[in-house]
């Protein structure tokens, strides 16, 4: 069947704004339940075809990610400096967002991640809260996503993973070199390695192929459709239906509202720049943790003066950022990490916060070598050693191949004035206001990062390793971020959250917002496991809701 | 993609009787192609100078980097002040022994003209298969497991 077609004039039952991770869930789960919806996504609809192994273009000149000099941001660490153009928050920009270009971990969180508030008590300096929603409530839609998309892994085989209902649809991939050495030190060290869980499919699976090991995965497109991103794996049966119009490099500018405090549909530019308002009768945002709270901000009318779901001031608050450093490890032998997939084993047992330790976090280690050629020309080379010149071209020739290496992803506290804003100054290539991020961690990632980084040296060391460094440019306060979350949390309260257990804007009937920017805490990083449940489970509200004849 | 298509340009540069620099004066374009040779030399195997990094940069310069065309006129007039501060008498980068010039750009390797040399330098040379065959990668479209030598090690 041919796709959709809709006219602005037609009031489709969804919007959905940002064909993402969540987005990509949403239009296929709504689509195929029978609701019309057109999906507008600013980025373009690239195919398998597109994608390209090369470095320079995907990882040096955001070929795959928002472009710093059109969507541009401002950058300050806290309220009472200025803040400058620097670029602080990346994205994927494309129909299928960061699920195309993720590394693919796929990490469910842990059931005390829903509430460490109530284990720990509060956070001074943070604003550490409970989801209104355990575990037990996403736990269907963790397994929903796990077996809709094609995740390999080995159920039962993380001792520290909560209940799961049903064990991986595909087995784990071959362990690499890099897994291999994981394993051996942390064995080595009594610890509890375990087959990464990972969004590629390591059989043919659903008319998808398995994966090639072409090595190009992180940052990257898939150029055989193996990875699991909902470009893959759903917006192809979201088109089939003929009730989804997906519309490509259609930036939002504004969610329109009626007198009555309701939402009537979405303003956007089309690939012309031309504007164009669609009718809906809700609108479902997913433009990522970023974005989403700023087209909130954006979206300002008589009724809403603030913005969107900002009666309380709180759209764009507890913004938190992907936390945790890389350690590199020369080996005596070859590991070739260039090849195949990033991770293939992680481990979970610093996970669970300790107050033994001093400080709010942990976090998982996976055994990974971060980095192309030229990257590793950049940044992979030991920092107490040359960085050009002969010397250190023989070491880099010599290196590349047997570096390995183990990153943390370590837990980021919410603290209120991290957040996203509109900058009153600068404005993006569209007119439209810039993107104000301000960011410092709590004391206590930097602590959780440092403790980690110790922990993943002595792996390294105990796998046999030579020489073991930090990649220092990983470590320290964090400016920059890939995982963008918690900037319109949910909750019961509104007067501290902007969206309910349902993902529903509190005081918007018919506007729902599911992306990184519904998490409470942010557990561990790897949130695209949680951010595809929490679609999950909206989409089946909605069908459910729909059918009393009140889904908004 | 950018880079593709600034590498389609540069494949034609150096095949064609053409070959025009787009940014640079001859001049310049001769310092910094000695600049890009130290940071990755030509010894017994390819380097920057092989590889024609110069072009890269050239074309990067005229095309998607046109905001460091400042930091590179700056950056250069400035190197040249600490050539002629450190060798009285010298004509240029390029015509410095490689002992001086390894001596001029450890002085000046921490400023921001230097490391967006080195970085163009890097990109220009592992964006193409003379830098990647360089590490050692081999590069295929498709691999099969074992993947390395301590995998290979486990599965016999």
């Amino acid at each position: 069947m041919s796709m959709a077609q809709f006219r602005p004039t037609d009031t489709v039952d969804f919007i959905v704004a940002g064909i993402g991770a969540a987005g990509g869930v949403m239009a296929k789960e709504l689509s195929t339940a029978g609701f019309s919806v057109v999906a507008l996504e600013q980025g373009p609809w690239r195919h398998e075809k597109d994608f390209k192994h090369d470095e320079v273009s995907v990882m040096f000149r955001a070929g795959l990610t928002n472009d710093p000099k059109k969507q541009v941001n401002t950058f300050r660490k806290t309220p009472d400096e200025p803040a400058k153009q620097q670029q602080a928050v990346e994205y994927g920009c494309m129909v299928g967002g960061g699920s195309v270009h993720f590394t693919t971990n796929y990490w469910r969180f842990h059931p005390e991640d829903f509430h460490e508030r109530s284990v720990l008590g509060p956070i001074p300096g943070a604003d550490l809260r409970d989801w209104p929603i355990t575990y037990d409530d996403l736990e269907p839609y963790y397994t929903k996503a796990e077996w809709d998309l094609g995740i390999s892994g080995l159920g039962g085989s993380n001792p520290f993973d909560g209940f799961r209902s049903k064990p991986y649809p595909l087995p784990p991939m071959p362990v690499k070199s890099s897994g291999v050495l994981f394993e051996r030190g942390a064995k080595k060290l009594g610890l509890h390695p375990f087959p990464a869980p990972l969004a590629v499919i390591s059989q043919q699976y659903r008319g998808r192929p398995a994966c090639v090991h072409c090595g190009y995965c992180e940052a990257f497109g898939c150029e055989v459709g193996a990875k699991s991103s909902t470009l893959a794996a759903l917006i192809p049966a979201a088109v089939r239906t003929g009730k989804c119009e997906i519309r490509p490099n259609s930036y939002v500018r504004k969610i329109e509202t009626g007198k009555d405090g309701r939402v009537t549909g979405a303003i956007y530019f089309d690939t012309d720049g031309r504007e164009v308002f669609q009718r809906a009768k809700a609108v479902v945002v997913c433009a990522n943790g970023a974005e989403t709270p700023r087209l909130l901000l954006m979206s300002k009318s008589n009724t809403f003066p603030q913005g969107l779901g900002n009666a309380n001031g709180n759209v764009g608050k507890y913004l938190m950022f992907d936390n945790g450093g890389l350690a590199i490890g020369l080996f005596e032998h070859p590991l070739n990490e260039y090849k195949s997939v990033v991770v293939t084993r992680v481990l979970h047992d610093y996970y669970r916060s300790d107050p033994k330790r001093g400080f709010y976090g942990g976090g998982g280690i996976d055994g990974r070598f971060d980095y192309y050629p030229a990257g590793c020309a950049l940044a992979g080379m030991p920092p107490d050693g040359p960085q050009w010149g002969s010397e250190w071209k023989r070491d880099l020739g010599q290196y590349y191949t047997r570096l390995g290496g183990a990153l943390a992803h370590a837990s980021s506290l919410a603290v209120e004035q991290n957040s996203i804003s509109l900058d009153p100054r600068v404005k993006d290539v569209w007119g439209l206001p810039a993107m104000r991020v301000t960011f410092k961690n709590h004391p206590d990632d930097l602590k959780a990062a440092d403790f980690l980084m110790e922990r993943q040296k002595e792996i390294l060391l105990a796998a046999g390793a030579k020489k073991v460094w930090a990649d220092e440019g990983t470590l320290g306060e964090v400016t920059y971020s890939r995982h963008l979350m918690g900037s319109c949390r949910m909750g019961d309260d509104p007067k501290i959250s902007v969206v309910n257990k349902w993902n529903r804007v509190h005081d918007v009937p018919n506007l729902f917002l599911v992306d990184g920017s519904s998490l409470v805490t942010c557990a561990r990083q790897q949130p695209t496991a949680t951010i595809q449940a929490l679609a999950y489970r909206l989409a089946d509200h909605l069908q459910k809701a729909s059918k009393r004849g009140d889904y908004c | 993609m950018l880079a593709a298509a600034c590498w389609a340009e540069v494949l034609r540069a150096q095949n064609s009787q053409s070959d025009q620099l787009i940014w640079f004066n001859p001049a310049d374009a001769a310092e910094i192609k000695a600049i890009a040779a130290q940071i990755i030399p030509d010894d017994n195997t390819p380097g920057a100078t092989t590889a024609g990094v110069i072009w890269f940069i050239d074309r990067s310069l005229a095309g998607f980097d046109q905001d460091k065309r400042e930091l590179y006129k700056r950056g250069l007039a400035e190197t040249q002040v600490k050539r002629a501060e450190l060798f009285p008498g010298s004509a240029s980068i390029a015509a410095l022994t490689n002992e001086q010039q390894i001596a001029l750009l450890k002085a000046i390797e921490k400023s921001d003209f230097f490391q967006q040399v080195r970085l163009h330098t890097i990109l220009g040379f592992f964006g193409q298969p003379v830098g990647t065959k360089f590490v050692g990668v081999d590069h295929q479209m498709h691999y099969e497991p074992p993947f390395g030598y301590y995998d290979a090690e486990v599965s016999k």
